[in-house]
């Protein structure tokens, strides 16, 4: 499965992006450039989710910004993986799942009338627990995407440069043409974030992508985060709290209400949030008192 | 979607950072292009950096202290007292960043020993910023009375707590072990010298009331020194346990 491959949208191919053109070229035309740590890009408005009527997550109000990592923390079933797939519209895929508030991706409505999922999903990646990688050769996973969005350029300088920007391509160089399963799990994982790299998306989300991985493949992963965040954003779900404490520069928590629906807590630098909460809840949670 | 955008057309740039991390990783069958302890380790360097620079500062402050009292220079000594400020705020900048260590990344064994054994360091540094300062208090209460002799020992005290804390400072920084031990056997010198100054400063005040203030004043710094020299000790007992795991008490 891949997120390129959403179902067909009803929308005529021309349907304007209602995306701001200025982030459209911003991978090439401003990297050279140093990027504003404090710009904003996912502003969360009173958000909330639902599935049905139950409601999922409750009345969010965050900024991302540029250029950070971003741990979303909080116990299972606090809406942490539901929040994270509100920002690429993922959530779409659920028949019953709507949205209230807003989340504004560079200033635009995500959710507004005319924006395109499978162009979300072409700029916000996704990457996700369990590696995923295609049936095919480990040139192809990466080479996929962009053959489905018409890539005309040099495929395989694209595949090079996004396996290493991955961290993996000395290991698979001298065979590409390998089933990209043969590799072992962290190897994988880098794979799909090779895949994820190769449309040249702006975010990338990472949905809980060290669970399947031995600690060692676990740091690799973080460590590779962190030279990623020089061009990207990311935001990523964990429920293994030291993860985002180690890879995280602002952390997020959330927690469940009595409703049962998830609603934030604090969002507060990592090393602010687990030396010094300001909230009581943020506290128990971390020191384990709760959860 | 659109046609495909300029994004396409980007030229690879080798990652110099992924480049260089892969150099260090040789000899790894999976991940070689990741080094997976860079935060760890930057962090790490960034505390030990700041430790040496507080070691640096007292180090000065005591040698400023010592020659305000050779000079009988209460502006020196003013010098002493007023940047002792800056040793109390990177020490606290060593705690909280220890603390920020500690929290996020999670040290073990070696690493996690070097943190404490940090934080220990340098809330004995610290101190011995404390120390200067009274040594330089005391250089102007001394410049303030009739000048006597200063006893030969001070200069050779101080002369020694320097020459002791760089020692210490190394072997924190190679985490020698045997350093760190020949820096805690050197102590017993400073006590020698603290015992001669003692005696000599009793004996002067016995035959010559008048000098009282003076030789007690200058009791006073001898003990300082001698007391500084502990706290120099404990930093090598902090090498020992971070070199062996061990606590032991060298003093």
């Amino acid at each position: 499965m891949s997120i390129k491959l959403a179902p067909p949208v009803t929308e005529p191919a021309t349907t304007p992006v209602a995306i701001r053109p200025a982030s459209l070229t911003s991978p090439t035309a401003v990297t050279p450039e140093p990027a504003d740590p404090a710009e904003v890009v996912f502003a969360l408005q009173d958000f909330s989710c639902y599935y049905g009527s139950f409601r999922a997550v409750r009345e969010i109000n965050l900024e991302i910004e540029r250029n950070r990592i971003t741990a979303i923390i909080g116990p299972s079933g606090c809406g942490k993986s539901t929040l994270l797939r509100s920002f690429n519209r993922m959530n779409d895929l659920i028949p019953t799942a709507r949205v209230d508030g807003r989340i504004l991706y560079h200033g635009v409505d995500l959710y507004a009338d005319g924006v395109d999922p499978v162009e979300v999903r072409r700029r916000i990646g996704m990457v996700f627990q369990k590696p995923n990688p295609f049936p095919k050769s480990i040139y192809d996973n990466v080479a996929f995407g962009p053959r489905v969005a018409g890539f005309r350029g040099d495929l395989a300088a694209l595949v090079e440069e996004s396996l290493r920007r991955a961290a993996l391509w000395d290991e698979v160089k001298d065979k590409l043409k390998s089933p990209g399963t043969s590799l072992s799990g962290g190897q994988q994982q880098r794979l799909c974030i090779a895949r994820a790299i190769a449309v040249e998306p702006d975010v990338i989300l990472m949905d809980e992508p060290c669970s399947a991985l031995d600690p060692i493949a676990t740091l690799r992963i973080e460590e590779l985060m962190k030279e990623l965040r020089e061009k990207y954003t990311i935001v990523i779900v964990t429920h293994n709290m030291q993860q985002a404490a180690r890879a995280s520069d602002t952390t997020v928590f959330l927690t469940m209400g009595e409703d049962r629906a998830g609603y934030l807590v604090e969002s507060a630098p990592t090393e602010q949030l687990f030396t010094r909460p300001t909230n009581e809840l943020t506290e128990q949670y971390i020191t384990g008192r709760f959860g | 979607m659109s046609d495909q955008d300029p994004v396409t057309t980007q030229q690879p740039d080798p990652d110099p950072e992924i480049e260089v991390a892969s150099a260090t990783d040789v000899g790894e069958t999976e991940g070689g292009g990741v080094d997976t302890r860079a935060t760890l380790d930057r962090e790490l360097r960034a505390v030990k950096d700041d430790v040496l620079r507080l070691g640096a500062l007292v180090e000065v402050a005591l040698e400023r202290a010592g020659r305000a009292v050779y000079e009988r220079d209460p502006d020196l000594a003013d010098t002493v007292r007023w940047d002792d400020a800056e040793v109390n705020d990177l020490q606290r900048r060593v705690s909280n960043g220890i603390s920020v260590v500690l929290a996020t990344q999670q040290p073990m064994a070696r690493d996690l020993r070097e943190l404490l054994a940090l934080y220990h360091a340098a809330a004995e540094l610290e101190r011995m910023g404390d120390y200067a300062v009274n040594i330089a208090k005391l250089a102007q209460q001394l410049a303030s009375e009739p000048e006597i002799p200063l006893f030969s020992q001070i200069p050779i005290m101080e002369r020694l707590c320097r020459s002791q804390l760089r020692s210490a400072m190394r072997a924190l920084v190679d985490v020698s072990e045997s350093d760190a031990r020949a820096v805690c056997a050197n102590d017993d010198e400073l006590d020698r010298l603290y015992d001669a100054v003692y005696r000599g400063a009793m004996d002067l005040m016995q035959a010559d009331p008048s000098r009282v203030p003076q030789a007690t004043h200058q009791i006073f710094i001898a003990h300082h020194l001698e007391r500084l020299g502990d706290r120099v000790t404990n930093i090598g007992e902090d090498v020992v346990y971070l070199a062996t795991g061990q606590i032991e008490d060298l003093n």
